[in-house]
């Protein structure tokens, strides 16, 4: 004759296979594990907005120490659309002498795709006349190597100096185009 | 009584998945990269380079540089949107509640409707996440038109989870039946609905809502995953039904190799068994045995196994697996005291960070690959799997970053205080040649002398004064027929006198001719010399008034520098013992969770050892009753 198992046997069989599949809710911190846990959480979110203070004075200092606005001058990368032109370099010269040379991931392509700006370079520079010149490293259309370079005289004068160099599409030709743009 | 004991629990089988679901969800909503600003022009090239480490999820590099470039009033023609995007920062970095002030402060102000309508969605989130469904409602009723994007599909579903969270089911299920999205959030809120359906007795529904996700083909891993538990959710609804569908072929839908295998390999087993075949049950239950007994499906499954062999009469393989299970049952609770003795010891999250990529980015869209099989890591799967677990393990890993990070300022404060050192240096060797070029430079005296020529030159112009402005050659020529003159009032009266004063009347006619023909020209030249000496004088006297101010300054520069070094350093040694000791006590409060975690393990391997021990006594007794088999 066939042993026949306790029913309760069966029943606590099914309870605990349920029981387990609640295990998510098991894992979930007992009321005094919880608290110590939002105690601590607090005391992070605290200190990180310390950190941020902190590293905001830090980031403040660094550029009014270094980078003065009389002597200023700043570089940035951006990319409108770019579907003709996929960007693996930029290398960048202020008056003939290589300041910049950034090879670029593919997640900061996606940044400048999604409408980021890249502070390329920011260095010093004294009043009077100068030459910036760009070039940029990629993939063209058709996948081929595509080199191009861009020039741009700049007139540095007391304030601060930014310059946009930008990668756009130019329907007409299919072609990309680079432009430099000086913001006052 | 059992039926309704099983019943009971199916539906915590569903509350489960609820659950579940919203924990999928909310780890999409803690992607801010998702609530990507919508296209705008940058007209602030400093808001575009703040959106440059956005868009790559460097949250911390992100508010640092927004922060910073607010104070330099460099992103006056984005101020919404980069306090917009300040609190979506703060939110991704876990500071709900400086989040919800930046949040609370835009919608105090006068702002754009799209940017109350998003501050209002990321409050009802914060809301959401913390547990404060009624004020999260109340932000999403407020919302006045669709959010942009993708924020649209995500408000839905966030106001279908606040209502499910509410208890409000047949709500939610009104909003989520209305939705017609085909995008990625479509298939969570079926998923949803499903289980709000369920959970609001209307089965059926659910069923079918269910079995729509449960059959969708999946393009990713979050779709196949989606698509598990949509069955196991299924399986299970089915399971408590008993005489409808067959939940074996619903479960049987459940990947061999995903995070759901499991459980579906132990509930395919029930399925089998309740339907009378211990036979067909044993086939996914000899299946769990093989996989590694961490889990705990798989230390289910070794009296499940048993089980199905008294249901087959084989008593004496039943026996057999009831012993081996009370043994491995034994081995585990030993190897889960090591564990804890382990995480008691201090460094497990350690352990645990060092299976994760290396980045320096705090933020909270890492993911733990796999635990290493060590002590102190091994049984931590279910806690990981907690919202609080992984918040802590968050924060301890960006306390440890954050320790990084003042480590190299600490760095760069130094240089900072040697170059401002050498300023000062510089500027006091250039000092004696500052004061000498102060001392040697009578600027008044040469603007005395300026005015003194500008008025002669008046003069000369008023009188039409032509010899006035003639060269020293004219001059000299000028002086000479004067003195000619003189010597022919001197001379006797006669024809020679006349010729040669004939001749000096020529000169002086030619010499006046030729003074007033350039006498025009000179005057322009003239005046222009004057300007561009009056012009010369002016920037001599900025210059020399900018190295006397230079003199002043620098100093001063320097020595206001020097103390805002002073002042970072000293924040920076007051902050790094904060760091030390808040990571600590993060680790001490996860390493309570994890041995609460460990012990509830524990205790249910002392269950299933008693029930194994149960039920090999009831064998005996059989055995013994019937003369042994």
């Amino acid at each position: 004759m066939k042993p026949k198992p306790h029913p309760l046997l069966r029943v606590a069989r099914l309870l605990t296979v349920l029981a387990l599949l609640a295990s998510p809710i098991a894992a979930m911190p007992s009321e005094g594990d919880a608290t110590g846990l939002k105690t601590v959480d607090q005391d992070v979110q605290t200190l990180k907005k310390q950190l941020i203070d902190l590293n905001r004075d830090l980031f403040k200092l660094e550029e009014e120490l270094l980078y003065p606005a009389s002597t200023q001058v700043a570089v940035f990368l951006s990319m409108n659309v770019g579907t003709f032109f996929a960007l693996d370099s930029v290398t960048l010269k202020v008056d003939d002498k290589e300041v910049a040379n950034y090879l670029y991931t593919e997640r900061e392509v996606q940044a400048l795709h999604r409408g980021g700006v890249q502070k390329l370079y920011l260095g010093n520079l004294k009043a009077g006349s100068h030459e910036i010149v760009a070039f940029f490293t990629g993939k063209g259309p058709h996948d081929r190597d595509y080199r191009r370079g861009t020039t741009l005289k700049v007139d540095k004068t007391v304030g601060a100096k930014y310059v946009e160099l930008r990668i756009t599409d130019r329907e007409a030709s299919l072609q990309p185009e680079f432009v430099v743009r000086q913001w006052e | 009584m059992r039926q309704r004991s099983s019943t009971t629990r199916l539906y915590a089988i569903c509350i489960v998945m609820v659950l579940g679901a919203a924990a999928a969800w909310t780890a999409h909503a803690d992607e801010p990269a998702r609530d990507a600003p919508p296209p705008t022009k940058i007209r602030d090239l400093d808001y575009g380079d703040v959106l440059f480490h956005f868009f790559q999820d460097d949250y911390f590099e992100s508010i640092v540089r927004l922060e910073a470039n607010r104070d330099f009033n460099r992103l006056k023609n984005h101020a919404a949107e980069a306090e917009l995007l300040s609190g979506g920062l703060y939110l991704s970095l876990g500071l709900h509640t400086e989040a919800e002030r930046i949040f609370d402060r835009l919608l105090a102000g006068p702002v754009a409707p799209s940017v109350r309508d998003r501050a209002r969605f990321y409050l009802a989130r914060i809301g959401y996440q913390r547990g404060y469904y009624e004020a999260a409602l109340r932000n999403l009723g407020l919302i006045g038109q669709p959010l942009a994007g993708k924020l649209e599909p995500e408000r839905r579903l966030l106001e279908a989870n606040v209502l499910m969270s509410l208890g409000r089911y047949g709500e939610a299920a009104q909003r989520l039946e209305s939705w017609s999205d085909t995008g990625g959030w479509s298939n969570y809120a079926r998923f949803n609905l499903g289980v709000a359906l369920v959970r609001a007795g209307d089965t059926a529904r659910g069923r079918q809502f269910l079995d729509q996700v449960g059959t969708l083909q999946p393009v990713n891993e979050e779709q196949a995953s989606l698509r598990d538990r949509a069955n196991l959710a299924l399986g299970f609804a089915l399971l408590q039904q008993q005489g409808g569908d067959d939940p074996a072929v619903v479960l049987s839908r459940v990947r061999l190799d995903g995070p759901f295998t499991n459980k579906a390999l132990l509930a395919l087993g029930w399925a089998e068994a309740n339907a009378n075949h211990p036979d067909r049950a044993l086939v996914p239950w000899l299946e769990l045995q093989q996989r590694r007994l961490l889990d705990a499906s798989v230390q289910e499954s070794l009296i499940a196994v048993p089980y199905a062999y008294v249901k087959l009469a084989s008593n004496g393989q039943a026996s057999q697996h009831y012993r081996s299970a009370i043994d491995a049952y034994a081995r585990e609770s030993r190897r889960i005291d090591e564990s804890i003795a382990a995480i008691r010891q201090g460094g497990f999250l350690d352990s645990i960070l060092a299976t994760v990529p290396q980045g320096d980015r705090p933020g909270w869209f890492w993911q733990l690959e796999q635990l290493p099989d060590a002590p102190h890591t091994r049984y931590l799967y279910h806690l990981l799997a907690s919202h609080e677990f992984q918040e802590g393990l968050k924060n301890y890993r960006d306390l440890r970053l954050m320790q990084a990070n003042l480590s190299r300022w600490t760095d760069s404060l130094e240089a900072f205080g040697a170059m401002i050192e050498a300023r000062e240096i510089a500027a006091t060797e250039r000092e004696p040649r500052r004061q000498e070029m102060l001392s040697g430079t009578d600027l008044d005296a040469l603007a005395q002398r300026q005015q003194e020529l500008a008025d002669r030159f008046a003069q000369v112009e008023a009188n039409r004064d032509v010899a006035a402005l003639a060269s020293p050659q004219e001059r000299a020529q000028w002086e000479a027929l004067a003195r000619i003159d003189a010597t022919l009032a001197a001379m006797p009266p006669g024809p020679q006198r006349d010729e040669f004063t004939e001749r000096a009347r020529l000169l002086r006619g030619a010499l006046s001719w030729e003074l007033d023909r350039a006498y025009k020209l000179r005057a322009t030249q003239t005046r222009r010399d004057l300007r561009e000496t009056r012009a010369a004088l002016a920037e001599a006297g900025t210059r020399l008034a900018a190295i006397a101010e230079a003199g002043d300054l620098i100093p001063r520069d320097t020595l206001g520098f020097a103390g805002r070094v002073n002042e970072l350093a000293d924040r920076v040694a007051r902050i790094a013992p904060l760091i030390d000791n808040t990571a600590l006590a993060q680790e001490r409060a996860l390493a309570d969770l994890a041995v609460t975690e460990l012990q509830a393990q524990q205790k249910r391997l002392g269950s299933y050892s008693t029930q194994a021990q149960f039920a090999l006594a009831s064998l005996y007794d059989g055995a013994t009753a019937g003369g042994g088999r």
